[in-house]
C-alpha cells in the first residue's frame, strides 16, 4: 500500500504542462468527435 | 411504407460512436509511436477555447448519452439542441483552424451540420439502412417517415425525401457485434472527422524540438 502511494506520488510529480495540455487536447477532441459525428446504429439493442 | 422496430431500446451512445473514437485512439497511438521512432517529445496541440468543446457537448450529452434525460426531451428539443451544439463546436473548430487536421474536422462538421439542418435537425437515414443495421428485428407498420430512430441523432427518411442525401448516413460498415463494436452507418462528414482527428494526433509526434530561450541566448553569446 505504501509502495503504491509512493509510486503514485512519483508519477503525479512527473506530470507537467505538456501532459496537462495533452489531456485537455484529447478530451476536447473526444467531445468534438462525439458531438460533430453522427453515425447511425439503427437505434435498437445490440 | 411505415416501419417500426420492436421496442427499440437505446444503444449506449458511445457504442454508436466507437468508429470515431477508434480514429482518436489510433491517432494517439500513431502520434506516440511517431515521436518515439523519431526521437522527439510529444508536442500536444495548443487548443484554444477548450471549455467551449465541453459546453457545446452538454446538450448532446443530455439528449443522447444520459438515460435519465434521453426520454424527457421531445424530438424538436433534441433537434434544436443538436444543431446548437454543433454550431458551438464549429466555433471551437474555427478558433483552432490553424492546428493540423482541425480544418478537416471542421469540414466534416460543416457537412454533417448542413444535412442535419436541411432535414429537420437530425441526421437522415434510410429505412433500408435501418433494416440493414437491425436485421433480426421484426418490422411492423407503425413508424412513419420522418420519425426519429430510437434515441439516436437519426431521422428515418427515404432518399427521395432527403435533402442533400449524399451527405447523409448512407455508407454501411458491417462491423461485428463484439465488445463495444456494432454495425454502423456513417456519412461523408464522419469520414472527414475521423481523418481530421487522426491527423491532429499524428501531428503531435512530428513537431520539431523547440530550443528554450536560455539555450538560444547561450548560443548567441558563443557566436560573439
Amino acid at each position: 500500500m505504501k509502495h503504491n502511494i509512493h509510486h503514485l506520488k512519483v508519477t503525479l510529480g512527473r506530470l507537467d504542462q505538456r501532459h496537462v495540455r495533452l489531456g485537455l487536447a484529447v478530451l476536447s477532441l473526444v467531445l468534438f468527435v462525439l458531438g460533430a459525428g453522427a453515425p447511425g446504429s439503427g437505434g435498437g439493442p445490440s | 411504407m411505415c416501419w417500426e422496430l420492436a421496442r427499440p431500446e437505446a444503444v449506449a451512445a458511445p457504442v454508436k460512436s466507437m468508429i470515431l473514437l477508434t480514429a482518436v485512439v489510433l491517432g494517439l497511438l500513431a502520434g506516440i509511436i511517431r515521436a518515439r521512432v523519431g526521437g522527439r517529445r510529444l508536442a500536444p496541440p495548443e487548443l484554444s477555447l477548450t471549455w467551449l468543446a465541453l459546453v457545446a457537448f452538454i446538450p448532446q450529452f443530455l439528449a443522447f448519452y444520459l438515460p435519465a434525460t434521453q426520454e424527457l426531451a421531445d424530438d424538436y428539443l433534441v433537434a434544436v439542441g443538436l444543431v446548437g451544439s454543433q454550431v458551438g463546436l464549429l466555433v471551437f473548430a474555427w478558433f483552432n483552424r490553424r492546428q493540423a487536421g482541425v480544418w478537416l474536422l471542421g469540414l466534416g462538421l460543416v457537412l454533417n451540420l448542413l444535412v442535419i439542418t436541411f432535414n429537420g435537425g437530425l441526421m437522415p437515414i434510410s429505412p433500408e439502412m435501418v433494416e440493414k443495421l437491425n436485421p433480426n428485428y421484426e418490422l411492423f407498420v407503425s413508424w412513419g417517415v420522418g420519425d426519429r430512430v430510437g434515441a439516436t441523432k437519426n431521422i428515418m427518411l427515404p432518399p427521395a425525401e432527403t435533402r442533400l442525401a449524399f451527405l447523409s448516413d448512407r455508407f454501411f460498415l458491417p462491423l461485428p457485434k463484439w465488445w463495444m463494436f456494432h454495425p454502423v452507418a456513417y456519412s461523408l462528414g464522419d469520414v472527414f472527422i475521423a481523418v481530421g482527428a487522426f491527423w491532429l494526433l499524428w501531428a503531435m509526434g512530428g513537431a520539431k524540438p523547440q530550443t528554450s530561450p536560455s539555450s538560444r541566448s547561450s548560443q548567441l553569446l558563443k557566436q560573439c
